[in-house]
């Protein structure tokens, strides 16, 4: 079942070498040229849903203004604040970078997942997925990304001996450590599906004809939409993206945890946020939407994996546009109660609802049973939850009228 | 470990593009820095005290608590894996796994530990704030005393 890349599976000589290089680099520009494109699509659709113009200079519809903020970038002057901790302040912006460089080798991109094909090209005479690896930890890989990313930040904010950083970093820590375990939990409900954490093997198992022969067979609807619409919500808590951009909330915290970063220490911050925001859609899309599976219609059915795939994602770069442009922002306590409150043990429960009804499948167990024992033991686990949750409020209210500080 | 050479050699090539990035910044960057410039950012005002250097107790907290649960996710994915082939007994070893998770987070739940914020509003409020008291009600009309009626929107309507 452990699908690895056919490409390391022969012999290792210069053609793979020149093959994996080749990869890697059209992976790199595609990634900055994603990113490119969607920094100018967030402002020109977010103008155009506040009934502004947007960047309308730089090119054709502005298409080039990203370019040329970047440019710009290298020539504004780059300040060391004097109670910065100067190492750390420098190594940030990196931290941040590189991960989310990183988190997009394991995506796949195209190829035809047929039984016979099983997303297998040939290039050179040398078999090989159209996906930059496929390392048998894939899932586990993009979460570990993510959560060295969250150093980055941490530190940024840390080292900056500034207040507004401090805060902000302070805040982005808590929040993004809080919803990687319910992003982590809801991610479970497909690796169950899978039975792989390999990326590749996922997309395999979404492929091909699905209910009722109109629905595609996806994730989405195979677990049920609970981890679908969990992972959206924690992704983009992860992404520190509105709604849940306290972050860099403007009004109390100027610009949180990039506040002293200036010229191309702050571009480095920017394009990664904007990378982890084009790799969390590719994410959703390999986890649920079936990747670049889908069907094929005229001409090479090669190329169809790509289209689908960058449908699927562009869907996605509208939603995290448009939710930006309509919801206002969390209050901290809301969202730390979302968090941990709602999503973690929502994410664990229905997990365990579903690897109980697969596993008395298996076992021939009468399925209403099983089911009617799975809501009995949610119902105790709910009345545990909503029973601290008001002993926490009781004492607390009993605390306030005693006038003791807790 | 082959599977690892395209992930190793992405890394290598963000790294080389986030060094370039800063020696070309380097190099076509002005440098014309000053006291001012280089002092903690305050919206503009001298920075009149020193910055924080410790913060709310609760983020330690809520570190501390990502800990458990990350463990446990990191405990649950292997099962998840082959769960299938584990039938019944993995599943009530998973199940008793939860169960213990779940006791010490209803714990940390009563006693306060994901509390944010204040508590629910449990002072009963002085009789001034009240829904009653509008602006009709408190602010005394002036200069229409010894009209036919003090209306305020008589002229308004009547217009």
């Amino acid at each position: 079942m452990f699908a690895l890349d056919p490409l390391f599976s022969g012999t290792f000589d210069g053609a793979v070498f020149l093959i994996v290089l080749a990869k890697v680099v059209i992976a790199f520009a595609l990634l900055l040229v994603s990113v490119l494109f969607m920094i100018w699509f967030e402002r020109k659709l977010h103008a155009d849903m506040s009934n502004r113009l947007g960047p309308n200079r730089a090119g054709p519809f502005g298409i080039l203004q990203t370019l040329a903020d970047g440019i710009k970038f290298f020539f504004k002057e780059d300040l060391l604040p004097d109670r910065a901790d100067k190492r750390i302040f420098i190594l940030a912006p990196f931290l941040s970078l590189v991960p989310a460089f990183l988190v997009f080798s394991v995506i796949p991109l195209g190829g035809v997942f047929t039984a016979e094909k099983q997303g297998i090209v040939t290039v050179f005479g040398r078999e090989t997925y159209v996906q930059l690896a496929d390392p048998p930890i894939g899932v586990l890989l993009i979460l570990a990304c993510s959560s060295i990313a969250v150093y980055g930040v941490m530190l940024a904010g840390w080292s900056s001996g500034s207040k507004y950083p401090l805060l902000g970093s302070v805040r982005a820590t808590a929040q993004m450590v809080s919803y990687e375990a319910a992003l982590g939990l809801s991610v479970i409900a497909v690796v169950m599906l899978a039975g792989s954490l390999s990326t590749h093997d996922m997309v395999m198992v979404q492929a091909g004809e699905g209910f009722g022969g109109i629905l595609p067979r996806w994730n989405l609807i195979a677990t049920g939409v609970v981890p679908f619409v969990i992972f959206v919500i924690a992704g983009t808590a992860e992404l520190n993206r509105p709604p849940f951009d306290l972050v860099e909330a403007e009004q109390e915290l100027v610009g949180g945890f990039h506040t002293e970063y200036s010229s191309i220490r702050f571009a480095l911050f920017f394009l990664a946020e904007f990378m982890n925001t084009v790799t969390m859609s590719a994410i959703i899309v390999t986890l649920f939407l079936g990747g670049p599976a889908g069907p094929t219609f005229f001409g090479p059915a090669l190329m169809w994996g790509p289209i689908w795939f960058a449908s699927k994602l562009f869907l996605f770069l509208f939603m995290f546009v448009w939710l930006r442009a309509t919801l206002p922002r969390f209050r901290y306590d809301q969202l730390m109660d979302l968090g941990w409150k709602v999503l973690i043990p929502i994410s664990l429960g229905w997990m365990l609802l579903l690897a109980s009804l697969n596993v008395a499948g298996d076992a021939g167990w009468n399925t209403f049973v099983v089911a009617g024992a799975a809501v009995l033991i949610g119902l105790v686990a709910y009345l545990m939850l909503a029973g601290a949750i008001a002993t926490s409020a009781r004492r607390r209210e009993q605390a306030e009228l005693e006038g003791s500080i807790r | 470990m082959g599977q690892y050479l395209p992930v190793f050699m992405l890394a290598v090539l963000a790294i080389l593009f986030a060094a370039i990035s800063r020696v070309a910044s380097q190099l076509l960057a002005p440098s014309a820095t000053t006291v001012a410039k280089r002092s903690p950012y305050e919206c503009g005002i001298v920075p009149g005290r020193e910055t924080l250097e410790r913060f709310p107790v609760r983020f330690y907290l809520i570190a501390m608590i990502f800990i458990v649960f990350d463990i446990e996710i990191i405990f649950l994915y292997p099962w998840a894996v082959i769960y299938r082939n584990l039938g019944a007994g993995g599943l009530f070893e998973v199940l008793v796994f939860t169960l213990s998770v779940l006791v010490s987070f209803v714990y940390l739940l009563s006693n306060g530990a994901l509390d944010w914020g204040p508590a629910k509003q449990s002072r009963v409020l002085s009789p001034m704030v009240s829904a009653d008291r509008t602006t009709l009600t408190t602010v005394r009309r002036v200069g229409l005393d010894g009209r036919p009626d003090g209306d305020v929107n008589h002229d308004e309507e009547a217009a």
